[in-house]
């Protein structure tokens, strides 16, 4: 069958799939196969446009297919790229909340592991420049209206060091703390606001 | 151990519940590296303890004073949690809320050891408290403090008694003798009493010792000890006796615990509806679960009404309309209103007819559980002029003029079947236009409802309008409330959101289930406490409240019916082995209901037999033992009540320490599950047993 396809068929599908993440609002998993066939298709057509010596139209073809390949690829992995930002960003920072859900992890190719975690580096040496003013990971959407806000325990997080003392966080039981504190771990999910 | 009087015996060398609460928030701030986890609060699980932790939660954070609540079960419970605690360093105030008092909790099993800036505030509406919480003195009992509401003031004797039995060294030992002398002489008194209550006088008194004769010489030590601190046996023997009178009477119950805290609201001067409605359902709570006595009700019911009205001022013309009329003005409108209640079960959320037919009062005086008596009752509906179609219709769509009539037609027709005093005086609380006007008794019984049963059970709930043919889709519908709300909790982001119940991955053995039976019984706790302050889940659980009156009903009648209630010596069995609904009755506080039913349905039927108590005077009343069986624990779940003979009327429950002795007696294995005394359980195969003990301690008064 691959050799009856159209060319840039196979980036077609790689569109496909972009625009399939982006109705359903997933990170779908990283389609490997597809953009190997895609980068082979690529070198074929490439080693064909070598052979001739002058400009034909199959050339102009060969090479509108090749420019539509790189775009096609660098739009797919752009896509995602800025999901796995997003991601990032809703998570309040929190890298390896994210790498350690293993939904998440088989779902990235290991060159967007190390993309996440560049990416983290930088804004963590970014934000350090100025994090006694300004916390740049923490939520915009819902502005704090308390000093202190009430939790419910979801779920267990141990023992938790704050500014002002250790808390120890156990199921089943509430407490109020003070919110800078344990913002990250409401947005994790550990705890519920009440 | 020292008591706080209420405020208005306070005065400047006698610090009361102002200056407790002002140095906690002073230990708070003094400490701002170490003020994260400095404050818990130990809850225990009946509506009153709620309503105070609300109030207390509330109070704390307006302060902006970080605190930590935990619900506590039982003894158990406070066992494990006090060793969780002890790792904490930098814990320094602890307050419990409706339990330990009767706990001597300066000895080592309890907080004794624990560091010097720990303070222990103790709010409990248990009596009798333990002596040694109340009136020991010195650098260790300054940790500990009693919330009292008054009653201490007259405990003189006692206090006199226990100082003297506590200070005072043997008589004829050796100025110098260590006190285990003192130890040998009040055994025989101290095993009267189990050491669950944890009654130990004999305590670290070592300590205390030294109040007394260290520093005199030996002359004037000879002199004095002849005169004043010898004691002669027959003083000795006085006051034993009042100690045991004091413990061994019975327990009963005091102020609630919401309404120390809204003492505490009204000295700092920072009370308003919302608490004020809080301590209006601990009060409701102890009258309907009959734990003070109509006399008390009123006392503490006239304090509120004059609250009512200095924090919720109606229009003149309004305030003149009939109470039925409670209508909320505005869409805003949350204030409370005093009204008169009916002594109806969630009358004003059901039809007329069930309200009645639920209702334990009525039960009783009509006899519902024989066809005669159902007769009766829609006999005397009909003499009130309400059309049968018309009972049979919810409250809320009664026409507008038996609504108005109901009360007058009630007063006139009710006493010729025997019905008084059918009214009582209570509050209700409108929510704006959201919900109709609830009753403080309707709230109590939702909110309790959620505490047994919201989770953990299959509950079926009836549909409105369902009955009848009404609807299509079947007359019930399962009780979710518990996993609901988690379920419509938003997916925040694809990461942290899959909400299974940590739970279910937990278990996977018999710990397991107990562990899960624990993490229900915790949602409980919190879905009741949500359910305190926002009116949509209140409201959901009053259909919850409505199924389990029910099963109340079913099982209560078909006791009576097949007479299975033996008759012992002193008092009253019920065992229910099988039925329906026996999942159910497990819980403590679902059979404790129905025995309270059963107390009112057969009030006027049974004769009441004397109890004598630990001195030989006794008062007529109804002591009943109800016992279900745990089908999955293979354990018998046993709650002892003791029904007054008058309605209004309260006795102090003996049964707690008839109990523990027979449980010494026949060395059942058993535990008791919760803070009470009186609600125990034990093995399949010891019930007979323990019954049979049961029966010659009672006999033994």
């Amino acid at each position: 069958m691959t050799d009856t396809r159209q060319f840039g068929d196979l980036a077609t599908q790689l569109i496909a799939e972009s625009r399939r993440s982006t109705l359903t609002d997933t990170l779908l998993k990283y389609n490997d196969n597809l953009v190997r066939s895609i980068i082979r298709e690529q070198r074929d057509l490439e080693k064909m446009t070598e052979t001739s010596q002058n400009v034909t139209p199959a050339m102009l073809i060969y090479q509108t297919t090749i420019v539509r390949n790189k775009r096609c690829l660098l739009a797919y992995h752009k896509h995602r790229m800025d999901r796995l930002r997003d991601m990032y960003w809703t998570t309040g920072g929190a890298l390896p909340h994210i790498l350690s859900n293993q939904d998440i992890r088989g779902k990235l190719s290991p060159h967007e592991v190390d993309f996440l975690r560049q990416y983290s580096t930088s804004v963590m040496d970014y934000r350090a420049g100025f994090s006694n003013e300004l916390d740049i990971t923490a939520s915009i959407t819902h502005p704090p209206k308390d000093l202190h806000v009430l939790v419910h325990v979801i779920r267990d997080c141990g023992i938790i060091q704050t500014e002002l003392g250790t808390i120890d966080f156990q199921k089943g039981q509430r407490f109020m703390v003070r919110r800078a504190d344990i913002e990250h771990l409401i947005v994790q999910g550990y705890l519920e606001e009440v | 151990m020292v008591f706080l009087p209420p405020p208005h015996l306070a005065s400047a060398s006698r610090p009361a519940y102002a200056e407790a609460y002002a140095n906690i928030l002073v230990a708070h701030r003094r400490s701002p590296l170490t003020s994260a986890s400095s404050v818990i609060i130990l809850v225990a699980p009946d509506v009153d303890a709620l309503c105070a932790a609300k109030i207390l939660a509330e109070l704390l954070k307006q302060d902006d004073v970080m605190h930590r609540i935990i619900p506590v079960s039982g003894l158990a419970d406070l066992e494990r949690m006090k060793d969780e605690l002890a790792t904490y360093a930098e814990l320094h105030t602890l307050i419990l809320l409706n339990m330990g008092a009767i706990l001597d909790l300066s000895s080592e099993n309890w907080f004794g050891e624990f560091s010097m800036k720990l303070t222990v505030h103790i709010i409990d509406s248990n009596r009798p408290q333990n002596l040694a919480n109340m009136f020991a003195g010195g650098e260790n009992g300054e940790r500990f403090i009693v919330w009292d509401d008054g009653e201490a003031e007259n405990m003189g004797d006692e206090r006199k008694a226990w100082e003297a039995l506590t200070y005072e060294p043997e008589p004829d030992s050796d100025e110098d003798s260590e006190l285990n002398d003192e130890d040998s002489v009040r055994s025989n008194e101290g095993d009267d009493l189990d050491d669950d209550e944890g009654f130990s006088d004999r305590g670290p008194s070592g300590k205390r010792r030294s109040l007394g004769d260290g520093d005199r010489s030996q002359e004037k030590r000879r002199k004095l000890d002849d005169q004043s601190t010898r004691l002669s046996r027959e003083q000795r023997e006085t006051h034993h006796k009042l100690i045991a009178k004091y413990y061994g009477s019975g327990s009963w119950y005091g102020q609630s615990a919401s309404a120390t805290m809204y003492i505490l609201a009204t000295v700092l001067e920072r009370v308003d509806c919302d608490l004020l409605w809080l301590a209006i359902l601990g009060l409701t709570f102890q009258y309907t679960t009959a734990r003070i006595s109509r006399n008390t009700y009123d006392k503490y019911h006239s304090i509120y009404y004059d609250e009512v009205f200095r924090l919720n001022p109606l229009p003149p013309d309004v305030a003149a309309n009939t109470t039925d009329a409670i209508t909320a003005m505005s869409p805003d409108d949350l204030s409370v209103r005093a009204a008169e209640d009916l002594r109806f079960m969630l009358f004003r959320h059901w039809t007329l007819y069930d309200a009645m037919y639920h209702s334990s009062y009525v039960a009783g005086k009509l006899g519902i559980w024989k066809e005669r008596g159902r007769k009766r009752l829609t006999g005397l509906l009909a003499k009130m002029g309400f059309s049968i179609p018309q009972t049979q219709q919810p409250y809320a769509h009664m026409d507008l003029d038996l609504k108005h009539q109901l009360r007058a037609k009630l007063n006139s027709i009710a006493p010729e079947y025997g019905l008084v005093e059918l009214t009582y005086p209570s509050f209700a609380r409108c929510f704006g236009y959201r919900a109709s006007p609830l009753g403080a008794a309707d709230a109590v019984e939702a909110v309790s409802a959620l505490l047994d049963v919201a989770g953990g059970i299959r509950m079926e709930v009836e549909v409105e309008g369902a009955r009848h043919g009404g609807e299509w889709f079947g007359g019930g519908r399962l009780w979710e409330g518990g996993r609901k709300g988690e379920e419509k909790r938003e997916k925040r982001i694809e990461v942290g959101s899959r909400q299974k119940d940590g739970d279910d991955d937990v278990d996977a053995d018999v710990d397991g289930e107990e562990r899960k039976e624990r993490t229900w019984w915790v949602k409980n706790f919190w879905a009741a406490y949500d359910a305190l302050s926002d009116i949509v889940p209140l409201r959901d659980a009053l259909s919850l409240a409505m199924s389990l009156h029910r099963a109340i009903i079913r099982q209560g009648t078909s006791i009576i019916d097949k007479q299975d209630i033996r008759t012992m010596r002193s008092h009253r069995v019920v065992v229910l082995s099988q039925g329906p609904d026996l999942a159910l009755f497990a819980h403590p506080g679902v059979l404790a209901r129905l025995g309270l039913w059963l107390v009112d349905a057969l009030r006027d039927r049974l004769p009441g037999t004397k109890i004598g108590g630990l001195q030989g005077r006794g008062k007529k009343s109804l002591p009943f033992v109800v016992a279900c069986l745990n089908e999955r624990t293979q354990t018998y779940v046993v709650v002892g009540i003791m029904g007054a003979l008058d309605f209004g009327d309260v006795r102090r429950n003996e049964f707690g320490l008839a109990f523990i002795e027979a449980k010494q007696r026949c060395n059942a294995r058993s535990r008791h599950s919760t803070f009470d005394a009186s609600v125990l359980e034990i093995e399949q195969e010891d019930l007979k047993l323990f019954l049979e003990t049961l029966c010659e301690v009672g006999e033994g008064y």
